[in-house]
């Protein structure tokens, strides 16, 4: 248990600010002396894989480790937690790489709304970690920290104790630890108590943006390699590369809304998926221009808590007399839109590469790019479909009428 | 569910937390598992809440002079790990009863004796022990055996600008025994009754005392010498412990009748509550008493 510093009085209005360090990445939280940890740990920094149920340390639901140590996050306030290592649900594992007690609750349909399940898993962490012998017999007693309504808690006793059969000498540690940055709530939506700087947060120089954009280490959450044969030639294409202002009206959804200098650049990013609304603000920095490659780093906000950091490259290379568009991007999803499976979201964001790509292909012909600050829609989509399809064969035509 | 505002400091010295604490409507924040429930509902509103955890020399787990000593913010479940709390058999029998692994990870030994709650088991095992408990404010030091201690529901002889820094539980001499045993409607619930025991054989001597839990505005300890001694009488000197137990039943009866004073609420009544008092009664009376003998034969070879 870490022995905190000691520190001066805050008032009850005043923000106090604490440093922790949460699945593994420092974080700087500036709060009032009554958010708990578990609030703090879903409103402040969009980690929201902890629920919350009763707010008064029946349930279960928000169950942590403090300090390798399963602990109730709503009877902790966060300030309390000054240099303690917290991890949560986040931490266990990754979703291409599941921590076995994740794989097991699977395995034996130890859930069914899903609502303990968090509690769930760091409980029975804790337990095999510091039990890894506890015996079949002792379980429900064991795990009778966190209720469950759906489950009769048969199948979730079952998922434990196969975990603690395969794995005698304890279990492995959290999975997902690394140095990774966060991305938090803006200060606006939590009410002006959310200022969430993490320590790896660049220093922002007087231009009003970051130095440069810090990726996160460890693996993406989605990852990216498109290829699409242009009709454009390369020359065309590098036209379109040459200008940000045209490359951002071929992001479907996407608007251009500052230009801040020196590579920087503000924007703002829609999609609409049904009833699925999200809007990123954020920062982009084009790290690499050249006629054939452009590398752009960017990162965005949610206003519902969720952010996103990529690493995009675009490459045009000769193919035939036509240009081919490979764009590779790593994204990485933290809050709310990381609850989006992973595969839709990898569906969704290959899609909207193949309409950048189709606009694109537009713009380097000359023509106004058929995407703009609408959001990527079915009608739009199709629209773009056809306009290519009457390009071509217009293209195809006139080829033929030079030749003959 | 979410607490009202409060002034938040976190001091690094014993002096400095008794100086916020003369200051009005200070609260100890020390595990906070009592505490912030009651907060979350609102049904406290303290101005202040002074954190000791940053104290180092409130986390001391220490033994000295006969007894363990118990700093303000060591938690339930270090003191349960620890293998000094072996030399108390009252608390390793006690402690995994106490709510569950997650509220024993921050929850302190400390701070449950001082919130006092008529149905949790650490103010039971002090006031079986007789724990001494040291206090200190401003005004000084001073020391309050656990007879004295409890005062009522949620209630202590602790004034608004104490701390309880120690809590000492005497170290078991030879020929001690003991036992413990509640009984809820869930793991991990306050217990509807409980019993904390100690009985002590030496030589010819006997001495029994039980504390009650759970049954009354706070922990009710009484003396069982004479019941476990006619019950010796009536089922022999070397009983088997379903003997003893039942030896130890009517007798029991009597007690609970006794201690029981509540007047029962919508999770048991007061006779029911008499009924399971009884029956714990007799059977960790039994166990104590087995194991004070077998402790004394160990301790005598």
């Amino acid at each position: 248990m870490t022995v905190p510093h000691s520190c001066p009085r805050t008032e009850a209005d005043q923000p106090a600010e604490v440093r922790m360090t949460v699945n593994g990445n420092p974080v700087t939280l500036s709060l009032p002396a009554r958010v708990t940890l578990s609030d703090a740990i879903r409103d402040h920094l969009g980690l929201t894989g902890t629920h919350v149920g009763c707010e008064h340390g029946i349930c279960g639901m928000c169950t942590v480790l403090v300090d390798g140590e399963a602990a109730r996050a709503c009877l902790l306030f966060a300030v309390q937690i000054e240099g303690a290592q917290v991890t949560t649900v986040e931490g266990l594992g990754r979703q291409d790489d599941l921590h076995p007690l994740q794989e097991s609750f699977g395995r034996h349909h130890g859930l069914q709304c899903g609502f303990c399940t968090p509690g769930f898993l760091m409980s029975s962490y804790d337990l095999l970690r510091h039990q890894p012998h506890v015996c079949r017999e002792d379980l429900p007693t064991e795990l009778s920290g966190v209720l469950c309504r759906c489950t009769g808690y048969r199948n979730i006793l079952e998922a434990v104790a196969d975990v603690a059969e395969a794995h005698p000498d304890g279990i492995p540690g959290p999975g997902n630890c690394g140095h990774r940055t966060m991305v938090g709530r803006t200060p606006a939506v939590s009410s002006g108590t959310g200022v969430v700087a993490t320590d790896t947060r660049p220093e922002t120089n007087p231009a009003g943006h970051p130095r440069e954009i810090t990726l996160p280490t460890g693996e993406p959450t989605i990852r990216i390699a498109v290829t699409s044969e242009l009709t454009s030639s390369p020359q065309e294409v590098a036209r379109v590369f040459d200008d940000v202002r045209l490359l951002a009206r071929c992001l479907p959804g996407a608007e251009l809304t500052d230009e801040v200098g020196g590579g920087w650049y503000r924007g703002r990013a829609r999609v609409a998926l049904g009833p699925v609304r999200l809007s990123f603000d954020g920062l982009a920095h084009v790290a690499e221009q050249s006629a054939e490659r452009l590398v752009v780093a960017a990162q965005g906000q949610d206003s519902g808590g969720g952010g996103a950091q990529a690493r995009i490259v675009l490459s045009a290379r000769p193919s035939g007399a036509c240009a081919a568009l490979h764009a590779e991007a790593d994204v990485f999803l933290t809050g709310r839109i990381a609850g989006f499976g992973r595969s839709l979201a990898g569906d969704v964001s290959r899609r909207m590469f193949e309409d950048f790509a189709r606009a694109l292909d537009q713009a380097a012909s000359g023509g106004e790019p058929l995407v703009g600050p609408q959001p990527p829609r079915a009608v739009g989509i199709l629209a773009a479909a056809l306009a290519d399809r009457a390009r071509r064969r217009w293209q195809q035509l006139r080829r033929r009428i030079t030749r003959g | 569910m979410k607490a009202a505002p409060f002034a938040y400091v976190r001091p690094g010295t014993v002096q400095d937390v008794v100086a916020e604490l003369a200051r009005d409507g200070a609260k100890v924040l020390a595990g906070g598992q009592s505490l912030v429930p009651v907060l979350a509902m609102r049904l406290g509103r303290p101005s202040t809440l002074v954190d000791i955890n940053a104290v180092p020399e409130l986390d001391r787990l220490s033994r000295d002079n006969g007894s363990i000593r118990v700093g303000a913010t060591v938690r339930q479940r270090r003191l349960q790990r620890d293998d000094l709390s072996a030399s108390v058999p009252l608390l390793r029998l006690a402690l995994p009863w106490i709510g569950h692994r997650e509220i024993r990870s921050r929850g302190t030994v400390c701070g449950s004796i001082a919130h006092a709650d008529p149905a949790a088991e650490l103010p039971a095992v002090a006031s079986c022990l007789d724990a001494t408990m040291l206090l200190t404010s401003t005004r000084g030091q001073r020391q309050i055996a656990a007879a004295e201690f409890f005062t009522g529901a949620l209630t202590t002889v602790i004034e608004p600008d104490e701390l309880l820094t120690e809590v000492l539980f005497p170290v078991a001499g030879p020929g001690e025994g003991f036992g413990f045993g509640e009984f809820a409607r869930r793991h991990g619930d306050f217990a509807l009754a409980g019993a904390a025991v100690r009985v002590r054989t030496t030589g010819d001597a006997l001495q029994a005392r039980v504390t009650c839990f759970g049954i009354s505005d706070q922990p009710v300890t009484a003396d069982v010498t004479a019941q476990l001694r006619a019950a010796l009488a009536e089922v022999g000197p070397s009983p088997t412990g379903s003997q003893l137990r039942r030896g130890l039943a009517e007798r029991a009866d009597e007690v609970a009748a006794d201690v029981v004073d509540t007047s029962g609420d919508g999770h048991a009544s007061t006779a029911y509550r008499r009924r399971l008092v009884a029956g714990l009664l007799a059977r960790e009376v039994s166990r104590a008493y087995l194991t004070s003998t077998s402790a004394s034969e160990v301790s005598a070879s």
